[in-house]
């Protein structure tokens, strides 16, 4: 007696949780740039979490390619004053 | 929106005085450490400018003050929260010992049996979710040490869009910046 309801009451836990789980990937679709049509949920799960980490590693490889053109700008301008003067003024 | 544009200040501010200290303590720096120091100033300044705190925050700036030489521009960045962030970093460090120890659990742990009808294909599906999770857990900072995955999901919307705001501010400014240097020479 007591298994059973221990095991209804972990499936009604996990129920409430699969919704908010929904709920959240739904969020996510949303953000990711693109449109997708929502089939099946677990199927959908994969793919916008797929989705998801390949658009985590773009933003990254963004943030890393701008501090790249960031960091060639400041060496180049090391040299000259006059350039080194405005970029900083509009840097600092 | 609000906050988005309370944060892009936030960010600019901290991520420019990142920057300030870079340039004044070494000038000689070779492309590498230069860019390297510029992408943690962005990073650290994106984690503290969000506010309330968030794991994916508290990890980053965690794990970059691991790291015996940015420990000082971390903390100068950070400058004026250095109460808050004691606490954080005492948290931080008390999750890591929380983890080893539910790594080990789990790694002791045998796996459950499933009764299902579509066995098959929900299993399949499952497997490619908990791929998927995994590798999302690798990309989102501190998200080894998150096992719920409703909370993974949290961070990681969040995340995403603090990355974003990251991505537009220092755009705007490297192109501004760009254009300005070639406008002149």
């Amino acid at each position: 007696m007591s298994s059973r309801r221990s095991r209804q009451s972990s499936s009604g836990a996990s129920r409430i949780s699969d919704d908010q789980i929904i709920q959240l990937i739904s969020k996510l679709q949303q953000l990711l740039p693109g449109t997708r049509i929502q089939r099946s949920n677990k199927a959908s799960a994969s793919k916008v979490l797929h989705e998801t980490c390949n658009y985590v590693k773009s933003l990254h490889r963004e943030v890393d390619d701008l501090s790249d053109r960031l960091s060639q700008l400041l060496s180049t301008i090391d040299a000259d004053s006059p350039e080194a003067s405005i970029v900083r003024s509009l840097i600092m | 929106m609000h906050t988005s544009s309370m944060l892009k200040k936030e960010f600019l501010k901290k991520w420019i005085k990142g920057l300030q200290i870079c340039y004044s303590s070494n000038k000689k720096m070779d492309l590498v450490e230069r860019k390297n120091k510029i992408k943690l100033s962005a990073d650290i300044a994106m984690a503290s400018a969000k506010k309330p705190a968030t794991c994916w925050s508290n990890a980053l700036i965690f794990n970059a003050k691991e790291n015996k030489q940015d420990k000082v521009l971390v903390s100068k960045i950070l400058e004026p929260e250095s109460q808050l962030q004691k606490s954080r970093d005492r948290i931080m460090s008390v999750n890591k010992r929380v983890e080893c120890k539910k790594i080990l659990k789990r790694s002791c742990n045998c796996g459950k049996r499933m009764k299902k009808k579509d066995l098959a294909t929900l299993v399949v599906a499952k497997r490619l979710v908990k791929k998927r999770t995994k590798v999302l857990k690798k990309l989102v900072p501190g998200g080894g040490s998150i096992m719920n995955e409703l909370s993974l999901i949290k961070e990681a919307l969040d995340y995403i869009l603090c990355l974003k705001v990251q991505v537009d501010v220092m755009r705007s400014v490297v192109t501004a910046a760009e254009n300005t240097y070639i406008y002149r020479t």
